[in-house]
């Protein structure tokens, strides 16, 4: 039910391609022809690190995704991780990596991943490469996950970062992802409501620019009853940069008491940028309440008349109200010291983002 | 000094405004009572230049600019202040980011210098305790979920610190409650002046108790069709706008 479609980066007849319907907008096979060479991920030895680095921080470079189990189980509920990406250039290097992650019943844990090139040296930045990473997540009974996510990579990268999350009874899972594209990136989540009563949040914001290119996919199956689902994703638009939304809720039979909401939102900015959405009820259940909303267009008239009213010109008002609309993702983030990074991230990501 | 004279006003295929005339002194307040319809709103924001209201004929001047060939925030940093019936949810934008954006781009066009982050934040701090604001408050988004008395008592702030020469004040009075009612009037009535004149719009004669006009203005279906002084307000909480549907007709 949660599976992934199967892609090894290392074995091109796994490629999708646009005749893959979960594939359609994201065609792979046109960017990557061939395989990369493959880059073994760093596997660090966690127990040997210095003290320092088990304040709640680790770093995780090419994918070594196996080992991220292992580190939260020795980090506080708290963990901030940075998955870091090398490339050379004149070479695409690849890697890709799985991990496993269980989160205890009645335990809360908040996990931020931030996807970087961070502390690389100068040479690896801007490279090509291609990570191709999965963490499956599975919550025991009344666990809790909060999952903030920034996707901050280079704009020759191609990237496919994956994710499947089950729940159980009164677990919760909220996740929180903030993204300025790559080449080709695409941010993939299967949830399953296998727990009856449980609250899963999927926001997100996009912010994209040049040909930057940024697809975010979610499915969520409602197994049980009383489960929710809210999901608010709001994105930018400009250059010639193309995003995917791919959202879609599927109710089952007997899944009785089911709330899934979902909302698309985003600005078109200039001529030449795209959004893709494709959102996606499927019910099967009787007594539930679904909704979803897709708007893509240009800003609020009125927001904009009431700043001019006070004065501001019309460039200014345009500028405040297109920074601010992807704001108000971050404000579901209780942590208020992960928020204030998100915040400063999207400040900057931001930037020269004027609807016109 | 405020005068409109004959100002014709259409929004989309309908006129609404009829040819209508007002002048307004400064230092002084008047006020503007009528049935729904009659193209209150109307009038307040085809003052402010609000797009789709379409001026056909008539001419509007403050101190003897024309304000009609002005753009929207020109019009704002002329002078013109209007205070929303129902003030818009900024998500994303703190309150104080927003005022100090409209306050500096206000200044900027008047050629003045901006104002300093300090003393900004001093001269907030003053009023927002005059209006029993938290400044807590101001750190969130401008209006969103705010109760209809804090978004009302945020116009009068932002009136308090962007300084206009003319207030106009459309249903103020609408969504308060009385304790409410009373600091935003008297947050309104601390702006009194003799340099600032306000157009004090509002269905009620209770709003008028607070804020004390120096004439009354009936305007029915796009004309004024009378005025007089504050007793005109009491008559017509008393008798209604019956009797002026035919004058108008």
């Amino acid at each position: 039910m949660n599976a992934l479609t199967p892609l090894d980066i290392f074995d091109p007849s796994s490629y999708p391609t646009r005749r893959d319907e979960e594939w359609k907008y994201s065609d792979l096979s046109r960017l990557l022809r061939e395989a990369p060479e493959r880059f073994a991920p760093v596997e660090l030895d966690w127990d040997a690190l210095p003290p320092q680095q088990a304040d709640g921080n680790a770093v995780i470079v090419n994918g070594g995704f196996s080992q991220t189990p292992k580190i939260l189980a020795n980090l506080a509920d708290r963990a901030h991780l940075t998955y870091i990406s090398w490339g050379y250039p004149k070479a695409i290097l690849g890697h890709q990596g799985e991990g496993h992650v269980r989160i205890e019943a009645g335990r809360k844990v908040c996990i931020f991943e931030v996807y970087d090139f961070g502390i690389a040296p100068e040479v690896h930045r801007e490279c090509t490469y291609v990570g191709n990473t999965a963490l499956h997540f599975y919550l025991e009974e009344g666990a809790h996950l909060i999952r903030i996510v920034i996707l901050n990579e280079p704009a020759a990268a191609i990237s496919i970062r994956r994710s499947t999350v089950e729940t159980s009874p009164n677990s919760v899972f909220k996740q929180y992802v903030f993204s300025t594209g790559a080449k080709f990136q695409r941010f993939e989540t299967h949830v399953r409501h296998a727990g009856h009563g449980a609250e899963v949040v999927l926001d997100g914001a996009y912010l994209l620019k040049d040909k930057r290119h940024f697809d975010m996919t979610t499915r969520v199956t409602h197994a049980e009853i009383n489960g929710t689902t809210s999901q608010t994703i709001r994105g930018l638009v400009k250059d010639q940069a193309t995003a995917v939304f791919q959202g879609r809720i599927l109710v089952e039979r007997g899944a009785d008491g089911t709330d899934a909401r979902m909302r698309h939102q985003a600005l078109i900015l200039n001529d030449g940028a795209h959004i893709r959405a494709k959102p996606e009820l499927e019910i099967y259940a009787d007594d539930v309440q679904c909704a979803h909303g897709n708007t893509i267009g240009a800003l609020d008239e009125e927001s904009l008349f009431f700043c001019q009213a006070r004065g501001m010109d019309e460039a200014t008002a345009r500028g405040l109200l297109t920074h601010a609309f992807v704001l108000p993702v971050a404000d579901g983030i209780e942590d208020e010291e992960i928020r204030g990074k998100v915040l400063e991230f999207l400040e900057g990501a931001g930037e020269n983002f004027h609807a016109v | 000094m405020l005068s409109i004279q004959n100002l014709t006003v259409s929004v989309d295929t309908k006129t609404i405004l009829k040819g209508l005339s007002l002048a307004v002194p400064n230092g002084e307040v008047h006020a503007i009572m009528g049935p729904n319809g009659a193209g209150k709103s109307t009038l307040g924001y085809a003052l402010a230049g609000r797009p789709n209201y379409n001026v056909i004929s008539g001419t509007a001047t403050f101190n003897g600019e024309d304000l009609l060939d002005k753009d929207v925030h020109e019009r704002a940093a002329a002078g013109l202040y209007l205070s929303f019936q129902y003030p818009l949810e900024i998500p994303g934008v703190p309150a104080l980011t927003f005022l100090r954006t409209a306050l500096n781009a206000q200044k900027k066009l008047r050629g003045e210098d901006e104002v300093s982050a300090p003393d900004f934040l001093r001269r907030m701090r003053e009023i927002a305790k005059s209006l029993k604001i938290d400044m807590d408050m101001l750190k969130r988004p401008l209006n969103v979920g705010f109760s209809g008395g804090e978004k009302k008592r945020m116009e009068v702030l932002q009136m308090a610190m962007l300084e206009p020469k003319f207030l106009i004040l459309d249903e103020t009075d609408s969504g308060l409650d009385i304790d409410a009612l009373k600091v935003v009037s008297d947050g309104v009535n601390a702006l009194r002046s003799p340099d600032r004149g306000m157009l004090v719009i509002t269905h009620y004669q209770r709003l008028l108790d607070h804020i004390k006009p120096d004439q009354v203005h009936v305007l029915v279906a796009g004309r004024i069709v009378k005025s007089g002084g504050p007793e005109l307000a009491l008559e017509l909480e008393a008798r209604g706008y019956d009797e002026y549907l035919g004058v108008a007709a």
